[in-house]
């Protein structure tokens, strides 16, 4: 039974272990973790934070996913306090639930710097670097006036009920359309749990239940937003919709005349920055701001060129 | 025992040695005691008593409810809905600790009691069991398969769980409420010694009362456990109670731990909690296995994570690594099945 365990796992976890330990001079050996490797949009952080870190020279990284569980997160954020890394660099998966697991580290001497999600509680956290998922909702709002000034029948496709950027979003939406609601009216409002086919099926469903097609629809990311135009796109209607977070093939959408617009939080630009301050702090001991955020904007055809990832495309 | 056939049942005549059962019994614990010493020599770090406890306190709560999800695959069954119940009940507990949801996201100093911590546990327990009943009267007396039962409940615990918290975490509890979760006595964490003493009490229970018996008989064979008088259905029920007790408990001990519960928590635990089980030796067939397993397959689960992490190797390796482990465990099982006698 060993045996057959050993043929099976040894030679992965050893080959993996082997490969994982780095022979050059490092001076500085810094954890990273986003909440789901799972999502485009933090892989690209997770890549844009080891380019930083490339950039910046002599750093091993050591980085882990939180499968999009606070405890998996947890666990990780306790190894790294074990491994004595100099220092962490985290987007947490909850920013209640992960203010333990980082109050430990920040006991434990090893700084922390937060990046698109801040950690609620924690008065010892280095710095946070993000864009505000509110004002980004506000973007998508503001848009939406812009391009009705004169009121729209809007549908809003929500994210994951519960999580934060979902939450966040949605309070920027209604921000600043719940001031003039007698212009601009949510003819329907449901989660699409951030899900492109999801996005396609409840926009189908919306459609069929309304008398007559909405003026604009709004989503809390790009793949319900891309699901939703792809049910337009069949029926022959045309609705500007409006994604979050300017993935390239949202991006590629905006420049062939598919999506009207998405939010560009720069996730590379927040990942970037976040190292940059933590390692400047470690080797100068330069203190960052507390708080550092980027304004998100709205990308449509007029301003693409300011989108981060459009070099993605090809 | 009055009855002798269930007297046969206790003692089964499996005396004749051989190596592949007795390597089925023993492979858990010495692949454990193996990656523990590979672990050891890599990281000098692993050892450390700070990550032994890391270690222990991260399974404790997938450890508990796998506790409870060994009764239920003993009788052959199956409970698909514990991450769901686990976060409908860490709610609950939230709820009543606050007294309501008026200031759900209140953290930090301003945190008030809302009612004392043994009543958010009761609560916390109470949605378990009620749970746990629900499941067991529908397999029980609607006859639906427990993985179709319990598939419900992972869909509809969810839902209760986002609808009763308007979808979104409730957070910040008086330090006597998170001292179960974040609280230490000398060294050792409150949930391990929680999940450890729950340990104990299942394997008692198994070894030495004549539910435990019935629970191994009903996975033997329900027809003729049926028919030596055994109550099918009501020990069956309890199975499924037991779980839901488990998920309560683990509810509160992850919302205590967290400082928040989430309604989103627990998505996907019951493939942790089936792989702790499995891979400690409990057949999915039913009638072979125990606590014991559990907790040596929940530890290796454990032990696995946080050795890969230490090491630095990629998350995506991880996976990969504990997904051939979990197929190795299970066919193992079958193989030693095929040469079972009967």
């Amino acid at each position: 039974m060993e045996m057959k365990f050993l043929k099976k796992v040894m030679p992965a976890a050893a080959v993996a272990a082997l490969l994982s330990t780095g022979v050059q001079a490092q001076d500085l050996t810094i954890a990273t973790s986003v909440p789901s490797l799972g999502f485009p949009f933090f892989v690209h952080m997770q890549k844009e934070l080891a380019a930083g870190a490339e950039a910046l020279g002599g750093i091993s990284l050591i980085s882990t996913d939180g499968e999009n569980k606070t405890p998996k997160q947890t666990a990780d954020v306790e190894a790294a306090i074990i491994q004595g890394v100099d220092g962490i660099v985290i987007s947490p998966i909850d920013a209640v639930a992960m203010a333990p697991a980082l109050q430990q580290a920040v006991d434990a001497g090893v700084p922390v710097v937060t990046i698109d999600r801040a950690v609620q509680g924690v008065p010892g956290i280095l710095a946070h670097v993000g864009a505000d998922n509110v004002k980004g909702g506000e973007a998508q709002a503001n848009l939406i006036v812009e391009l009705f000034p004169d009121g729209a029948n809007i549908v809003n496709l929500q994210g994951q009920p519960g999580a934060s950027p979902a939450i966040d979003r949605n309070k920027g939406v209604h921000n600043v359309l719940d001031g003039m609601a007698d212009k601009y009216k949510f003819v329907a409002e449901q989660t699409a749990n951030f899900a492109r086919e999801e996005g396609a099926s409840v926009t189908e469903a919306i459609l069929a239940g309304l008398d007559s097609p909405p003026d604009v629809i709004v989503a809390a990311n790009d793949d319900m937003a891309l699901g939703a135009l792809q049910v337009t796109s069949e029926q022959g209607l045309d609705i500007p919709i409006i994604g979050f977070d300017a993935l390239p093939e949202a991006l590629g959408s905006v420049r062939d005349g598919g999506l009207a617009a998405t939010i560009e939080q720069f996730p590379g630009g927040q990942s970037r920055g976040a190292m940059d301050a933590l390692v400047k702090y470690l080797r100068d001991g330069t203190k960052p701001e507390a708080v550092i955020l980027l304004t998100p904007i709205a990308i449509t055809k007029d301003n693409i060129n300011d989108a981060e990832r459009l070099g993605e495309l090809n | 025992m009055s009855n002798p056939v269930l007297s046969d049942l206790e003692e089964p005549a499996r005396k004749v040695f051989d190596p592949v059962q007795t390597a089925a019994k023993y492979a858990a614990p010495l692949f454990l005691i193996f990656l523990i010493v590979i672990f050891a020599l890599l990281h000098p770090n692993f050892l450390h008593p700070l990550n032994i406890f890391n270690v222990l306190r991260q399974v404790s709560i997938s450890g508990l409810i796998a506790i409870g999800m060994t009764f239920v695959i003993l009788t052959a069954g199956i409970d698909l809905s514990v991450g769901s119940l686990l976060a409908l009940a860490g709610l609950v507990a939230g709820y009543v600790a606050k007294g309501g949801l008026a200031d759900r996201f209140a953290i930090g100093d301003s945190v008030a009691s809302g009612n004392p911590v043994y009543m958010a546990v009761a609560a916390a327990v109470a949605v378990g069991v009620v749970g746990g009943l629900i499941q067991g009267l529908v397999i029980t007396r609607l006859r639906v398969p427990p993985f179709v039962a319990t598939l419900g409940g992972l869909t509809a615990f969810r839902g209760a769980a986002l609808w009763f918290s308007e979808g979104g975490p409730i957070s910040g509890f008086t330090p006597d409420f998170t001292w179960w979760g974040q609280g230490r006595i000398g060294q050792v964490p409150i949930p391990v010694i929680i999940f450890l003493a729950a340990a104990v009490v299942a394997m008692f229970i198994l070894a030495y009362t004549r539910f435990g018996r019935y629970v191994y008989a009903i996975g033997d064979n329900a027809n003729a456990a049926a028919l030596n008088g055994v109550p099918v259905r009501r020990i069956t029920i309890l199975v499924y109670v037991i779980s839901g007790l488990s998920c309560g408990l683990a509810g509160f001990l992850l919302a205590a731990r967290l400082n928040s519960a989430e309604a989103v928590a627990g998505i996907s635990l019951e493939l942790t909690v089936i792989a702790s089980v499995v891979i400690g030796g409990t057949s999915l067939f039913g009638g072979v296995g125990g606590v014991f397993g559990t907790v040596i397959g929940a530890l290796l689960i454990g032990v696995l994570t946080n050795g890969l992490v230490l090491l630095n190797v990629s998350s995506f390796i991880q996976q990969i690594v504990i997904g051939i482990i979990l197929v190795a465990a299970v066919a193992f099982d079958q193989f030693a099945a095929s040469r079972r006698p009967g």
